[in-house]
């Protein structure tokens, strides 16, 4: 470099690497920095050679670490040196010291910018490098155009135009506002026709990066860069110091291949044909060889040559070369070779329909799992992960389940969860599923986490016949010696629910099976021991007829563990003992579980969430993204208590439909349900695993009120709806709606109430869609959003959505779309008109198809008489001449409600104030009176004023009387009938709710029948 | 006795080991990197002495050029790990003749390993002392058995030097000329504010001495101080004389002073070891005499100027003379270019410290000469952070002055064959931390 001469500089540099130590490399740096503080402040000024010298130290000291704070002016203003040396000194510290916020560089910008545009290239290239490395804001505002104009100059030699071009992409990057590249798509163009490979791959870096921004003005540019393609890959017209071991120029062959993925597509056929062939060159040519950096070189040509297979949906016989090409990149030796291969693969099976091909290598991949590198394992692993299917499953779970025992202990808890997803997902039998779980626990038990088994523990209690299986099988696990807590745990709860059913096998005993149990109670912890209290409870109860020895051991047992220290294992001993001193009443309450609602595999779930991290920024995965970042992210809302929804569908059929309500338990819909298991569990949303949790433990933990406040509603509904206690003693039956196989989440008459009251939410969800509604009113006007949400990746086909408008509102509604796209949402407005009051309801008709599955709903539309209401503040000069003049019926009415629910006066206010009435205080002398008033809009009434007064008594809450008055009489009956309801029956989430069309009278509390198992129970806690 | 070490390191600067000696078996041999990787290596060296990393504690201090590190894993006592350090570094010194660098290291690696054989087992201080040491651990070599003279030193009797009532002397020393030299070394901290009020001031003095007696004499120390004063007028029975008395705060003694005596009778006296050693401690914190004070004016005028006046004032008797005064004025890290106006002494601008340095190698007493500076400053590109002002530092000794007041009334020696003694006494006053706030 220019170091000749410099003996001061060489000096101090050869002082530092002799330092012994870091402190005296810093009293050495000190010192020096004094010296050239000193020597910047000197009054005469230095000579162009001595501040060169200066600014070298500084930017070795710089270099070294430490601040250097000063000094910058001089550094740039050797910029403007009109010498090399110090121009080049001046430009390098330049854009080392300086970042692009420095104010200094505001003096700098006219010199670059006469550097940038004279005609030394020595200094044009020093000025674009110095540009291209600070990149600023105001650079990029005052010599863009300049760095454009020499980027396109024919007159200037390749160097500096690629210098140029590197220099402009730099900008773009920075600022892509300021640079202003319209109309570029000819200039490119233009560029691409360069003969040049230095500014070629230059100017393809900067049109990758404008591409990457907006692919729609270069379609101009596809073609070329095809021509560029096919010229590299035949290898014409290259010259020698471009290629590299043989390849010509793999960088730029990588770069225009990066450039064509972001092209959605190639529409023309002969560019398209001329492609293919350039790839089918680009695949048929790489092999694998001994030298390292040919490998390097011709693979990542090759992959990226792979992306843009796929890319481009490339016909099948292409992507079959593909993956024999990735086939043998998986049987080298060498291993980062074959972690590529089996990335790739695993990239192919993501993005294209190559698994039949893929599965050819399926052997190869399974030894695979069994390489010494465990990076490799991994993506074999996903690989193997990913391509199974029903052909395949049996095969690759057997083979996970024999690597298992010999895997290393960081892969195993993956390998388990895999393992387990794989054989739900693909289970060619219900039985071979049970197989491979209790064979997954018994392996590998400290790797299964607790969502294994519960899954387990569904399939089997929704699956009838392969319960007696399930307790044959855990049986003979359990019977071998050391078994793992996990297997206690299936074992204890299968053989709780199931044992019964091998009652006539021998050893099937029930006391042999609670002994078989009883020999691992010392071997647990504190989380087993509950559910092997459970087992007991439940083998007592199938104990026909009941063996006396082996009651009073169990009760020992109860007794035991009365005084047990764990609160949850000590409650479960005290009620179990007084349940089954009760008798009969266990067997109520003790019976089989009740089949789990169809929802998303948990594992699926996790098995999601540890694929996340492995992301890969290719552009197809990039495409991949911009499709779904379109589509609205729609928040599941997840029911507290998995229990409650259930009820929900039975209840709004109750309202709404009485013809399609079943009382009894459908057991075939059950058994269709079940055998849907496998394709369904794909796509539901997740329950959360504590979710989970309470389903499985949930009714037989008889922990506390909201359970069986749960059950008792549960059966005072189909009470209800049946008018006979259809409830036989064995089972507490889910009520299934025949027609929809879909259990929809929360409660919907819950959210219609909550949507009376205010103007958004969500009306209706279930796993597939969310109906959401947004409401806004303008007198008697109301206009509503109807927000329907595809929550899947999957479309929603056969989406119908009617309006039943009752007589009383006129409905605009504009048509919903037949299908609604994956994690798509759309919307549908709907204008209501008030033409006179009245309460009754519109309804929603919806139905949709997903898969095989209708699924039709019928919802209520929060159009109800309150949104048609506006608050009004009425002084009491113009109350009370309204009051009176409006006198006697049918204008004023009266009414003595009885059987009011009793709330304090505040809270009743507050009620009235949430349907927009507004209460008037200080009208009524009487302070357990209220009085409101509120505006109701319709075409035929116009603004109406109506005024309300309510007189309660102290001393009976459940009773009042109200007073309404308003110049329409059908509106004041309407009002009055509509307030009553409210103060009847407020919709909490426990009640059901009122039928709108029957008389409030007519609506009982739900009374709990004396013989129903589930009020015992509740008495017995209470 | 606690734990104090379960190894000991001794590093150069570059952190390779000369010499480790491993106590106990409770760290690791490869502890050593991590003090390498996250002390040496880092700006917190020379911060704070102990340094945990892991489960072990570092306790290190740097003297010369070389590290001394100690590793514990347990709850060390640090305190007495540190004694232990500056103890043995004596002792090294002592053999080695006064230097302790690492190429004195280098010349004695199977000494060291000797003397660390000797000077703590399993992590227990033993005994240090060089005097006894001495006696076991020779710097002659062996002597071949075929060499012709008989050694003519007397075996030393390894009990009676342990155990035995004087365990710090040898009988039967004879010396031609029997003299004893007192110094008494003070050293002033002092932190005063820009006004000049004193805020922190204490001196810590020890009294060094060095005997060449014969046999077993036994000295009586007098000095000026409060207590012994009061003791002997009352057994005197007669009123104290007039004058000053220093009150000693923090006394300690060598061992070889007899306690019960100071106890009762408050005097000072001690059968003496041989050769050079450090008969007591004080600390003083009130009537502390300062030998200078120092009038700072700094100004800083606009963003790269500023003006620094300094007046140095010497209040000690004028016919004594203080040495090697060196007074530091810290500057701004911009500080570009210095010039100075002086009466008396030398002074520039130190860049790897900031500071300018003034420097006086002969100050008299009675004196106030001035430095006036300019000092101009390179403008940055940082935000000008408003500049600290540490305190000004001072360095200096006085001779014949003792910052307390403490004279030495008397030193008696008292032996069995009555010979004459010649009695040395020096004082001297030094700098500890003088700093003046500007």
């Amino acid at each position: 470099m220019t170091m000749h001469g410099m003996r001061g500089l060489s000096v101090f540099i050869s002082d530092i690497r002799n330092c012994q130590n870091k402190e005296q490399e810093r009293l050495r740096i000190d010192k020096e920095l004094g010296n050239v503080r000193n020597r910047f402040k000197n009054e005469k000024g230095l000579t162009p050679y001595e501040k060169k010298k200066y600014v070298w130290k500084m930017l070795y000291i710089y270099m070294l670490g430490y601040d250097v704070d000063f000094g910058h002016m001089e550094t740039v203003s050797l910029i403007s040196a009109p010498k090399y040396p110090e121009k080049q000194v001046g430009y390098i510290a330049t854009s080392c010291l300086l970042n692009e916020n420095n104010d200094f560089l505001r003096l700098a910008i006219n010199t670059v910018r006469n550097d940038i545009i004279g005609r030394n290239e020595t200094f044009q290239c020093l000025a674009l490098t110095m540009v291209g490395n600070i990149g600023g804001r105001e650079f990029a505002e005052s010599l863009a155009p300049d760095v454009q104009n020499l980027l396109l100059s024919s007159s200037c030699r390749p160097l500096v135009r690629k210098k140029a071009a590197l220099c402009l992409l730099r900008l773009y990057r920075k600022n892509p506002d300021v640079v202003n590249v319209d109309g570029w798509a000819d200039r490119m163009a233009q560029l691409l026709d360069e003969r040049d490979l230095g500014v070629l791959t230059s100017s393809m870096s900067l049109l990758v990066a404008l591409v990457s921004n907006n692919h729609e003005a270069y379609w101009s540019c596809l073609p070329k860069c095809v021509k560029i393609l096919e010229r590299l890959a035949r290898n014409q017209d290259v010259p020698q110091e471009y290629t590299y071991y043989g390849i010509p120029s793999p960088w730029l062959q990588v770069k225009t291949m990066r450039a064509l993925q972001y092209f959605p597509t190639i529409e023309d056929p002969s560019t398209r044909r001329t492609l293919f062939e350039v790839l089918q060159r680009i695949l048929m040519g790489t092999d694998v060889v001994k030298n390292v950096n040919k490998n390097n070189a011709s693979h990542a040509v090759l992959f990226e040559a792979l992306a843009l297979v796929m890319h481009l949906d490339a016909e099948k016989e292409m992507m079959s070369q593909c993956v024999a090409l990735l086939g043998k990149f998986i049987a080298v030796r060498e291993p980062n070779i074959r972690y590529l291969g089996l990335e790739n693969m695993t990239r192919m099976l993501m993005v294209t329909d190559v698994q039949e091909i893929i599965k050819r290598h399926q052997a190869q991949i399974i030894t695979s799992l069994k390489d010494p590198d465990v990076s490799i394992r991994r993506r074999a692993l996903d690989l193997l992960y990913g391509m199974c299917d029903v052909t395949n499953a049996k095969d690759i779970v057997e083979e996970l389940l024999q690597y298992l025992s010999s895997a290393d202990f960081t892969m195993r808890e993956e390998l388990s969860l895999k393992a387990a997803i794989l054989a739900e997902k693909f289970a060619p039998d219900l039985s071979w599923y049970v197989d491979v779980i209790l064979q997954l626990i018994d392996k590998a038990g400290d790797f299964i986490s607790d969502d294994i088994w519960f899954r387990v523990v569904q399939f089997v209690t929704n699956n009838d016949d392969l319960q007696p299986y399930a307790a044959a099988k855990v049986k003979e696990y359990i019977d071998k010696p050391a078994v793992h807590e996990t297997m206690v745990k299936v074992s204890a709860y299968i053989l709780g629910e199931y044992s019964h059913l091998l009652a006539r096998r021998p050893g099937c005993s029930p006391k042999e099976i609670f002994s078989i149990l009883h020999e691992k109670l010392a071997t647990v912890s504190t989380t087993t021991i509950p559910i092997l209290l459970s087992a007991y409870a439940k083998i007592l109860m199938h104990t026909q007829p009941p063996d006396q020895e082996l009651q009073s051991q169990i009760w020992a047992i109860f007794n035991k563990y009365e005084s047990c220290i764990d609160a949850e294992i000590q409650q479960r001993a005290v009620e179990y003992l007084a349940l089954c001193q009760k008798g009969a009443a266990l067997m109520d309450i003790l019976a089989e579980m009740p089949k789990f609602p169809e929802r998303k595999s948990s594992l699926i779930k996790r098995a999601e969430y540890s694929e996340a991290d492995t992301a890969e920024q290719s552009a197809t995965k990039l495409r991949a993204q911009q499709q779904t970042s379109n589509a609205l992210v729609v928040t599941d809302q997840y029911p507290a208590n998995g229990v409650t929804l259930r009820i929900s569908v039975g209840q709004l059929s109750l309202i709404k439909v009485p013809s399609m309500i079943t009382t009894e338990n459908d057991t075939s819909t059950d058994q269709a349900l079940s055998q849907q298991n496998g394709s369904l569990s794909k796509v539901d949303p997740q329950p959360p695993s504590v979710d989970l949790l309470s389903d499985i433990l949930g009714p037989f933990a008889v922990e506390g009120p909201p359970g069986a406040t749960v059950q008792s509603e549960h059966i005072a509904v189909s009470g209800l709806e049946g008018g006979s206690d259809a409830v036989d003693g064995s089972a507490i039956v889910p009520v299934e709606e025949h027609t929809n196989t879909v259990q929809p989440i929360g409660n919907i008459a819950e959210r219609f109430h909550a949507l009376c009251l205010k103007d958004s939410g969500v009306l209706y969800e279930d796993p597939y869609i969310q109906i959401g509604i947004k409401a806004e009113g303008r007198g008697h006007h109301v206009h509503l959003v109807l927000f329907l949400g595809n929550k899947n990746t999957a479309p929603l086909v056969s989406v119908h959505a009617i309006i039943l408008p009752p007589a009383h509102l006129k409905m605009e509604f504009s048509l919903v779309p037949d299908t609604i796209p994956p994690r798509a949402q759309v919307q549908c407005p709907l204008e209501i008109v008030n033409l006179r009051p009245s309460r009754d309801v519109a309804v929603l008709d919806f139905s949709y198809k997903f898969g095989t599955n209708m699924v039709n709903v019928k919802l209520r539309l929060p159009a109800v008489l309150n949104k048609f209401l506006q608050p009004i503040q009425v002084p009491a000069e113009e109350f009370f001449p309204q009051w009176r003049s409006l006198s006697g019926p049918p204008l004023k009415l009266q009414e003595v409600v009885r059987g009011v629910r009793p709330m304090p006066l505040p809270e009743m206010a507050n009620l009235l104030d949430s349907f927009r009435i507004m209460i008037c205080p200080g009208l009524d002398p009487n302070p357990n009176n209220l009085v409101a008033s509120t505006t109701f809009y319709s075409e035929s009434t116009h603004a109406m004023l109506c005024l309300v007064r309510i007189e309660t008594d102290p001393a009976d809450r459940t009773q009042l009387r109200m007073t309404l008055a308003s110049g329409d009489p059908s509106l004041t009956f309407e009002l009055k009938e509509f307030i009553k309801e409210q103060l009847i029956s407020i919709p909490t989430a426990r009640s059901p709710a009122p039928a709108p069309k029957a008389p409030p009278t007519a609506q009982p509390t739900p009374q709990i029948p004396p013989n129903d198992p589930a009020a015992i129970l509740a008495g017995l806690l209470s | 006795m606690p734990v104090a070490a379960s190894a000991i390191y001794l590093l150069n600067l570059r952190g390779d080991v000369l010499i480790n000696r491993l106590y106990r078996d409770d760290v690791g041999g490869n502890m050593v990197d991590a003090f390498r990787m996250h002390i040496m290596q880092t700006k917190e060296l020379g911060t704070c002495p102990v340094r945990q990393i892991g489960g072990c504690s570092f306790f290190y201090m740097r003297i010369s050029n070389v590290y001394i590190v100690i590793v514990v894993s347990s709850n060390a006592n640090v305190a007495c790990a540190f004694k232990f350090v500056v103890e043995a570094v004596a002792l090294f010194k002592s053999y080695f003749g006064g230097a302790f660098d690492e190429d004195a290291i280098r010349n004695n690696f199977v000494l060291i390993y000797e003397l660390l054989d000797e000077i703590m087992d399993f992590g227990y201080p033993q005994n240090l002392s060089p005097e006894i040491l001495k006696l076991y651990i020779t710097q002659e070599g062996v002597r071949s058995p075929f060499s012709s003279k008989p050694s003519d030193k007397p075996v030393p009797n390894a009990t009676l030097q342990v155990t035995g009532a004087v365990g710090w002397r040898r009988e039967g020393l004879v010396y031609k000329k029997n003299e004893v030299f007192l110094d008494i070394v003070e050293s002033v901290n002092l932190l005063m504010s820009s006004k000049g009020s004193v805020l922190r001031c204490d001196v810590t003095g020890k009294i060094l001495m060095k005997c060449f007696l014969s046999g077993m004499p036994d000295l009586k120390l007098g000095l000026n101080d409060k207590i012994g004063l009061e003791k002997e007028s009352q057994l005197k029975s007669r009123p104290a004389k007039s004058g000053k008395t220093i009150e000693l705060d923090d006394v300690t003694f060598h061992q070889c002073v007899n306690l019960t005596r100071f106890n009762s009778e408050k005097t000072v006296s001690f059968v003496p070891p041989d050769g050079e050693f450090e008969l007591m401690k004080y600390r003083i914190t009130e009537g502390v005499n300062l030998p200078f004070r120092v009038l700072p004016t700094i100004k800083e005028l606009g963003r790269t100027r500023m003006e620094v006046n300094v007046k140095v004032k010497s209040v000690f008797g004028a016919k004594m003379f203080a040495l090697g005064v060196v007074i530091k004025i810290p500057v701004p890290k911009q500080t570009a270019k210095t010039s100075f106006q002086v009466t008396s002494g030398r002074a520039k601008y130190q860049a790897s410290i900031d500071c300018l340095v003034w420097k006086i190698r002969k100050f008299p007493g009675q004196t106030e000469p001035t430095l006036s500076a300019e000092v101009e400053l390179i403008s940055t590109m940082a935000e000008k952070k408003s500049w600290t002002r540490p305190p000004i530092q001072m360095e200096f000794q006085v001779p014949m002055f003792t910052a307390s007041g403490l004279r030495v009334r008397f030193l008696k020696v008292w032996e069995k064959s009555g010979y004459n003694t010649v009695e040395w006494v020096r004082y001297i006053t030094k700098a500890g931390s003088y700093e003046i706030r500007c």
